[in-house]
């Protein structure tokens, strides 16, 4: 008597689970898969009731799982999955006429329907090479006035050359950091999933990013650098504000 | 309704592309992607050392952790037949040249990548970000979706550049494209009015063969098949959007 289970329903994107569905009627295996999990420890059992009628527990821990049929462990959940931080500066430096801030409301305070398009100049964590731009479009919120300060809802995209790009979305507020979601990507970046913290430091001209990405491959050296403590006098090399070619990445975009 | 003649008064001052077969030769630079820029079956390549044994029992793909990576091709044609009032130019920036703060929302039928059948339609905006007057061109910042009947639709964020092809990010999908993620090449065919899309897409089910016909190869006089133009039974995808 086969079965065929499938856990489609189980909601698979929450934490630290993961989902298990059994495929092909063929399947000789009756069988039945619980699994509980303890959030704090990340470790779960898989309950296997095999038509022997002997239940087969095992419990793991950490990234991999030694399911019964798999022959090699794989990560529990995306949640599982080790992230790489990509640290980058932003910098506005008051030649790309930007950002252009559209009064769509026609009202004097900031309010909804105003819309800000933006793109600033991006550099790497420490500051010595000019990775590309940024390049999006802040959705103006709400104003907040007991912050002395605004909510957007920001898409944009931040390019870095040859390597591809980084497709974020998420709240930007002008009074305190946020995190906001990367949806996607291209190049080598792409298929990543994961967040970036957004930390102001002069706004709106200089933001530091540290990007928390899984589902990509190892990230090349140049990108990987250890990063600048953000400060309010922070500036770029002089070569990668030039973006000679040893402080720019391969077509850095522009 | 917007004509043929308010649509090109409206359009930035940029090119259709030359004719005959120059848009087929490489583009200087235009794929510049070398590390992962042709996905292929093959790359069941692993993310973090991890992969899937090809059992009868497979992993539910929206819980791992996207090591399985069968990736999925989708061809499809963007056709803006003038019939939408699309694109509409905003030119907020108030400035005779394209500058940052126009914006460019838009809609255009999409058809199979056989040309057979209309599929729906892309509805999004355009960003306008910079005016690149050395490349006779702009680039702007698209986020837009693929609308495709019953079968649900298609996220996409990315650059589009007037005067080359790009890969734009595919940040989500709704129907059978639910959990997608991958990349999508956007080639210009005729701008604005051409434009062939490559999905590699992972994360999903297979496909069905109503999309998977073979691609026609772009080329200046693509046109889709009179029945597929008309939406003729038979012609169309279940519930084509519109």
């Amino acid at each position: 008597m086969a079965c065929t289970i499938s856990l489609n329903t189980i909601s698979c994107r929450a934490q630290s689970r993961s989902c298990l569905v059994l495929k092909g009627d063929k399947s000789k295996l009756p069988c039945l898969i619980s699994f509980s999990n303890s959030l704090q420890s990340k470790d779960f059992k898989i309950s296997i009731w095999s038509d022997q009628k002997l239940p087969t527990a095992r419990s793991t821990r950490g990234l991999s799982t030694q399911a019964f049929f798999w022959n090699k462990p794989k990560p529990t959940s995306r949640q599982d999955e080790k992230a790489q931080e990509l640290f980058v500066y932003e910098i506005n430096e008051r030649d790309r006429a930007s950002p252009a801030y559209l009064k769509l409301s026609q009202k004097e305070v900031h309010s909804l329907g105003d819309l800000v398009p933006f793109t600033n100049k991006l550099y790497s964590g420490d500051l010595q090479k000019r990775l590309g731009i940024t390049a999006g479009l802040c959705v103006l919120i709400q104003n907040v006035p007991e912050r002395k300060g605004d909510r957007f809802e920001a898409i944009y995209s931040f390019y870095f050359g040859d390597y591809g790009h980084i497709a974020v979305q998420g709240a930007y507020l002008t009074y305190e950091d946020t995190y906001l979601a990367v949806t996607g990507g291209s190049g080598i970046f792409e298929g990543v999933y994961g967040t970036v913290k957004l930390k102001q430091i002069v706004f709106p001209f200089k933001l530091f990013y540290t990007f928390y990405l899984k589902g990509i491959k190892d990230l090349p050296a140049e990108l990987v650098v250890k990063p600048v403590a953000p400060t309010p006098s922070v500036e770029p090399s002089a070569a990668a504000k030039a973006a000679e070619p040893q402080a720019a990445v391969s077509n850095f975009t522009n | 309704m917007a004509t043929a003649s308010s649509i090109s008064a409206t359009l930035p001052a940029t090119k259709l592309r030359p004719t005959g077969a120059a848009f087929l030769l490489p583009q200087k630079a235009a794929l510049p992607f070398r590390p992962s820029k042709q996905p292929s079956l093959l790359s069941l390549s692993t993310r973090n050392n991890k992969s899937i044994s090809k059992s009868s029992i497979s992993c539910c793909a929206a819980a791992d952790s996207r090591s399985s990576t069968k990736v999925q091709e989708l061809h499809l044609y963007e056709i803006n037949e003038r019939d939408r009032g699309s694109p509409a130019y905003l030119r907020l920036s108030q400035k005779t040249v394209n500058s940052l703060g126009d914006l460019v929302p838009f809609s255009n039928k999409i058809y199979t990548g056989d040309l057979k059948k209309r599929a729906g339609i892309t509805a999004g905006i355009c960003i306008l970000i910079k005016n690149e007057a050395e490349k006779k061109g702009d680039r702007y910042e698209a986020i837009y979706s693929v609308h495709l009947g019953d079968y649900g639709s298609i996220s996409v964020q990315g650059a589009y550049l007037t005067y080359e092809d790009t890969y734009l990010a595919v940040t989500g999908g709704s129907g059978i494209f639910e959990g997608v993620y991958g990349q999508v090449k956007l080639q210009q065919i005729i701008f604005p009015f051409k434009i062939k899309y490559t999905f590699y897409l992972k994360g999903i089910q297979d496909l069905p063969a109503e999309l998977l016909g073979d691609p026609v190869p772009p080329s200046l006089q693509v046109e889709p098949t009179p029945a597929a133009k008309a939406c003729e039974s038979g012609a169309t995808i279940p519930n084509y959007s519109n």
